[in-house]
């Protein structure tokens, strides 16, 4: 039935196919030119989950205290000592300009010299204040010595100045959009614009700019990114040489390389035409489609160069390989695409764009290289060397086929199965302890010695702030903070948790009404409680502005800040489980404790949401697999022959994981659904060989030999292509490119071992020969 | 990945049963002082020598106890504690926010509620004893509480000669007229008694808000404003050899001689108030503040700055037996660097 249905198409292109190859012309020429439209795109918003209820938390509150989306600039006097006149000019010039970049919210600029940093001393008949930087400032030394004064009455040291006086901060809270168009920020021309406006004019040699937050991270992600068209390059040009090598013959590498490049033009100009962008994070797509077209162009052009050794015309050669290839490529592009599918289940915009742009990439791949290949090779003709003889090569390679078939006989099966298990199970011990999330400091992204992580090291080093804050929403009623019985639960709360270990200081309405108590008595010690005395206590209060993100309009919600030692997985997740536990305990009906919103609450949920993707990720993805392997051979033994190798591999790459320091993240989730995804093909195409065979009642061992001599070569060099084609990652300039590339590697590596070693073993057993 | 998923599974339902037993306060605790690692970091507001030991007090009902190393105990108040007194190695009072006042008779180890009237809405903001049965309790408002039976039973008194001219006038209007009144307005009307101090002939010192500083010859019954010109707040008070020195708002330090008719004002090099004294060898004294200093006053008035710590205020002050000098604020409790 199948088998007639391929026929019929078969004989429909190839009579057609002048046609079919022109429409295939005129539409990359189409999706060629959507593909030069096509824009990087690094939105914050898609890199959190969503519907988590953290997100939730964070969503709704993020008009008030504003979001985890902050850019902080430290400017740093090279000299040590930030009060000299050349200074203090440059740090108010980076301050006006950082407030006149357009995307940055400028009721949130901070620095020495926003309106809003103020001082407050006690005198003997009350409070006495005024600005940080004076109306008549100026920089002479009694100006800056005034200043000086006034930044340690304000009590800004460590925060918006340095605690050593080397540097002073300007800080800001970014917009989702672009007030003057209304569109989504650019967050890459956002940092661009950083990049030229703040280091640009203003760094010298006596002044260094350090910017980090999310948008200056993904913009020099994206920098990063830039550089892998070289790693493109170089990929296409090892391909070329091993396809070279492989099939002897120019134009049978020219061909699938070219069908491989118009899956990628494809692909991106897809994207373009259903309105995505290409995220920093899913530049690797191409690269995938292209290895990937590569793998399967191979299988082809090894059909029509065998056929035609047979003495085949090439015309009937390429119709032949179509007719055989259609089926088992498509069932594994479909298994791939399947695979991609599944990321769709997790809640992360950016994963989800990958999967989307990955199942579109692969998807193409049944056109360009099973249908558009073998139609172009049926114009050319192939010339291959007919003789008798075999070549010194092809009895090297049946040499190797040979020893390989002894993987199916039951004496070497036993070994391997057993060498197998042995080393799952210590796969397994290794795995269990993966880690979730991000297990170094800085941007994980990016290496620990970029510029981004360096000007991260110098903040955290220099101020007693980091980015590495998780916001407990506090929500009750309104007016709540007029209570005094309100305050002191806040005030337990944060203090129960800043004895959580990994928080290294926590500041709240409560603490800080505390101090402005203290103040209102003289600046007295023993006065820094929350007063019992409603008026004293809305005193106190009255004095906190909302734009201390310490409380809303009508204080119904008060954050409790936590300012943490780093953003380690193991540090969130302590830290969260104390938030949650001393919460449980807490919550009433009119006060809740809500996580999380600040940049480590994101983390936090998007590893929460990693963790809890993982299972069923892993499920669908291996559902996929059996429910199309189930159909392909019908078999239920071919089935699980084809996916135990699968398991084992991936459980081995989470252990590799494990011995290289690499979390289970954002960028390193989809790997192991990709791996699976590209893995099966691998044991596909050498078991679509080997059923027919065994149904027939052929011995497993000549099975397998017969599908080694058809499909081996292809299926070894094919693992071989995909695994240099992204370990050219390994040089890359962005770490989580690196992570996947060494991931991806041995993802292709090893299963392609598995598919030529353990999966005969496991035939040998399934299709036992009767004694 | 099957196995992942029993591990998750045990690790969930490992979480939800465990959580609860270490944590298993119930709103009703917050009366209670909680063990928490930080407690020495945290607010300590005074700390007093006991024995060969240390007893420091501080914020949320904190009591630690110093002996080789800092160690918390259980109180049994979540209320700020500001003073503690001890009368010997075993007897001692601690006193502080929502008029509570703590027993020892073990050296500070356990604690016992001897007074606690949040509704009195003021703080006590010291405590001393004349005798084991004999002692004085004051604070905000012109709080004062004594008892005579070692603090079993506690009463209030009311020091009506420590009122300022117009006030005293003001009330007995209002005693006839408005009773009620009268009573709220007693409440609020003496300045903050800060600090209250036996001097070696007996006498007893009461220094306070708004210049007050006054001295009792008949245990606290009744107390003379003494000649003292200056109106900001004294939070502090000690007597050394022949001389008797009282000190607070922005840096202001006064000194008299045993008679306290003539009060000098010692110059220092800063501005910033003077919580907590402590005298050393040579009637050099040490005086600690708020924005971390550290002064060294010596006997000719002249005075050093010892150290600065930024942004934190210290508030006590004291020497433990192997010479370490501790140091008390808001960032808890630590050595002084020499």
């Amino acid at each position: 039935m199948l088998e007639k249905l391929v026929n019929g198409f078969e004989s429909f292109l190839f009579r057609n196919r002048a046609w079919v190859v022109g429409i295939f012309i005129f539409l990359t020429l189409f999706l060629g030119y959507q593909a030069s439209q096509l824009k990087m795109d690094a939105a914050f918003i898609k890199n959190i989950p969503l519907h988590h209820s953290y997100m939730q938390t964070y969503l709704k509150h993020q008009k008030d205290f504003g979001g985890a989306n902050s850019i902080m600039v430290a400017v740093e006097d090279t000299s040590g000592n930030i009060f000299n006149a050349n200074y203090f000019d440059t740090l108010k010039n980076v301050h006006d300009q950082l407030f006149f970049i357009p995307g940055v919210d400028r009721a949130q600029v901070k620095s020495v010299f926003s309106p809003s940093t103020r001082f407050t001393e006690v005198v003997e008949d009350g409070f006495a204040g005024g600005p940080v930087i004076p109306a008549d400032f100026s920089t002479s030394v009694e100006g800056l010595e005034t200043v000086r004064d006034n930044i340690e009455k304000a009590g800004i040291v460590g925060r918006l100045i340095a605690n050593d006086y080397s540097a002073a901060m300007v800080s800001a809270q970014l917009m989702d959009f672009d007030p003057q168009t209304g569109k989504p920020l650019d967050t890459i021309a956002f940092a661009a614009q950083l990049e030229k406006e703040l280091r640009g004019k203003f760094e010298t040699d006596k002044v260094k700019i350090h910017i980090i937050g999310f948008a200056k991270m993904a913009g020099d992600v994206a920098d990063g990114a830039k550089g892998v068209l070289l790693f493109f390059v170089i990929a296409i040009l090892i391909t070329a040489v091993m396809v070279y090598l492989f099939s002897k013959s120019l134009i049978l590498t020219i061909l699938p390389l070219v069908c491989s490049l118009t899956a990628v033009v494809w692909q991106l100009g897809l994207l373009t035409v259903i309105g995505f962008g290409l995220d920093p994070m899913s530049i690797l797509v191409p690269f995938l489609v292209f290895a990937i077209g590569v793998s399967h162009g191979v299988q082809i052009i090894n059909a029509v160069r065998h056929r035609v050794i047979d003495g085949q015309t090439t015309r009937a050669a390429a119709a032949s390989a179509f007719r055989s290839l259609l089926v088992p490529g498509g069932v594994a592009l479909l298994s791939d695409t399947v695979g991609f599918i599944t990321l769709l289940s997790i809640d992360i915009g950016i994963i989800r764009e990958l999967a989307i742009s990955a199942s579109l990439g692969v998807g193409v791949i049944i056109f360009t290289n099973l249908i558009l290949l073998p139609l172009v090779i049926s114009f050319t003709e192939i010339k291959v060397n007919k003789h008798a003889v075999p070549t010194t090569e092809e009895v090297r390679s049946d040499a190797i086929w040979r020893f390989l078939a002894r993987f199916a006989t039951p004496k070497y099966a036993v070994v391997v199965i057993i060498a197998t298990v042995v080393l799952y199970f210590i796969g397994l011990q290794q795995a269990n302890k993966m880690k979730i999330g991000d297990l170094q400091g800085g941007a994980p992204a990016l290496h620990q010695d970029s510029r981004y992580n360096l000007d991260t090291f110098f903040i955290t080093d220099h101020f007693s702030i980091t980015t590495d804050v998780m916001t407990v929403i506090v929500e009750a009623a309104p007016e709540a903070c007029t209570y005094h019985d309100v305050l002191t639960q806040i005030d337990e709360f944060e203090w129960l948790v800043r004895n959580a270990p990994g928080v290294e200081s926590t500041v709240s309405l409560a603490s800080v009404a505390k101090k402005v108590n203290a103040g209102f008595n003289e600046g007295n010690p023993r006065w820094e409680v929350l007063p019992r005395t409603t008026a004293s206590l809305v005193q106190a209060i009255g004095q906190i502005p909302t734009t201390s993100g310490l409380l809303n309009s009508d204080c119904s919600v008060m954050p409790v800040y936590l300012f943490m030692k780093d953003h380690k997985a193991e540090t969130i997740e302590t830290v969260v489980a104390k938030v949650k536990t001393v919460a449980a305990k807490m919550d009433n009906d009119k006060l809740q404790f809500k996580l999380a919103s600040g940049p480590v609450g994101v983390m936090a949920a998007t590893n929460e949401a990693v963790a809890q993707a993982q299972l069923p990720m892993m499920l669908y993805v291996y559902g996929a697999v059996f429910v199309l392997c189930l159909i392909s051979f019908k078999s239920f033994k071919a089935t699980v022959a084809v996916i135990i190798p699968l398991y084992v591999v991936s459980t081995l790459a989470q252990a590799l994981m494990t011995q290289l320091d690499i979390g289970l993240a954002v960028s390193t989730l989809p790997v192991i659904a990709l791996g699976v995804g590209i893995g099966v093909d691998y044991g596909i195409y050498i078991l679509s060989t080997m059923s027919p065979k065994l149904s027939e009642g052929m011995p497993v061992q000549q099975a397998y030999y017969e599908a080694l001599v058809e499909r081996g070569s292809a299926v070894i060099f094919t693992g071989l292509t995909l695994a240099i084609g992204v370990s050219t990652w390994f040089f890359s300039a962005l770490k989580f490119q690196m992570d996947m590339g060494i991931l991806l590697t041995f993802m292709f590596v090893v299963n392609m071992l598995g598919a030529i070693i353990i999966l005969p073993a496991l035939s040998a057993v399934f299709w036992r020969q009767p004694k | 990945m099957p196995f992942r998923i029993l591990q998750c599974v045990a690790v969930f339902c490992l979480g939800s049963t465990f959580f609860p037993s270490t944590l298993s306060a119930t709103s009703s605790d917050l009366l209670f002082s909680q063990i928490q690692p930080l407690a020495a970091s945290s607010l300590i507001l005074d700390i007093a020598n006991v024995g060969n030991g240390l007893v420091a007090v501080g914020e949320r009902g904190h009591v630690l106890v110093y002996d080789g190393s800092w160690q918390q105990v259980a109180t049994p108040v979540s209320s700020q504690l500001t003073k503690v007194f001890f009368i010997n190695q075993k007897l001692g009072w601690a006193v502080g926010h929502d008029a509570t006042i703590l027993h020892t008779q073990d050296g500070g180890q356990t604690w016992q509620l001897q007074m606690h009237s949040p509704e009195i809405e003021k703080p006590f903001l010291d405590v001393m004893f004349l005798s084991e049965n004999n002692g004085i309790a004051v604070g905000a408002y012109g709080l004062f509480y004594r008892t005579s039976d070692g603090g079993a039973h506690w009463n209030d008194e009311f020091h009506e000669e420590l009122l300022a001219e117009e006030d005293v006038s003001y009330l007995a209007e209002l005693k006839d007229s408005d009773p009620s009144a009268y009573l709220s307005a007693r409440t609020s009307l003496l300045p903050h008694f800060n600090r209250v101090l036996t001097l070696t002939d007996g006498r007893l010192l009461l220094v306070g808000e708004l210049g007050l500083v006054a001295v009792s010859s008949d245990q606290g019954k009744t107390f003379a404003r003494t000649s003292f010109a200056y109106d900001g707040s004294m939070f502090n008070a000690i007597e050394t050899q022949d001389t008797v020195y009282v000190m607070g708002l922005r840096g202001h330090v006064f000194k008299a001689d045993v008679s306290l008719n003539q009060w000098t004002e010692i110059a220092l090099p800063v501005q910033s108030s003077i919580n907590g004294v402590m005298s050393a060898a040579d009637d050099t004294l040490y005086l600690v503040g708020n924005a971390g200093i550290v002064i060294k006053l010596n006997k000719d008035d002249s005075s050093s700055i010892v150290t600065r710590r930024q942004g934190e205020n210290l508030v006590s002050i004291a020497k433990d037996k192997q010479g370490d000098i501790w140091l008390s604020g808001s960032q808890g409790l630590f050595i002084l660097k020499p």
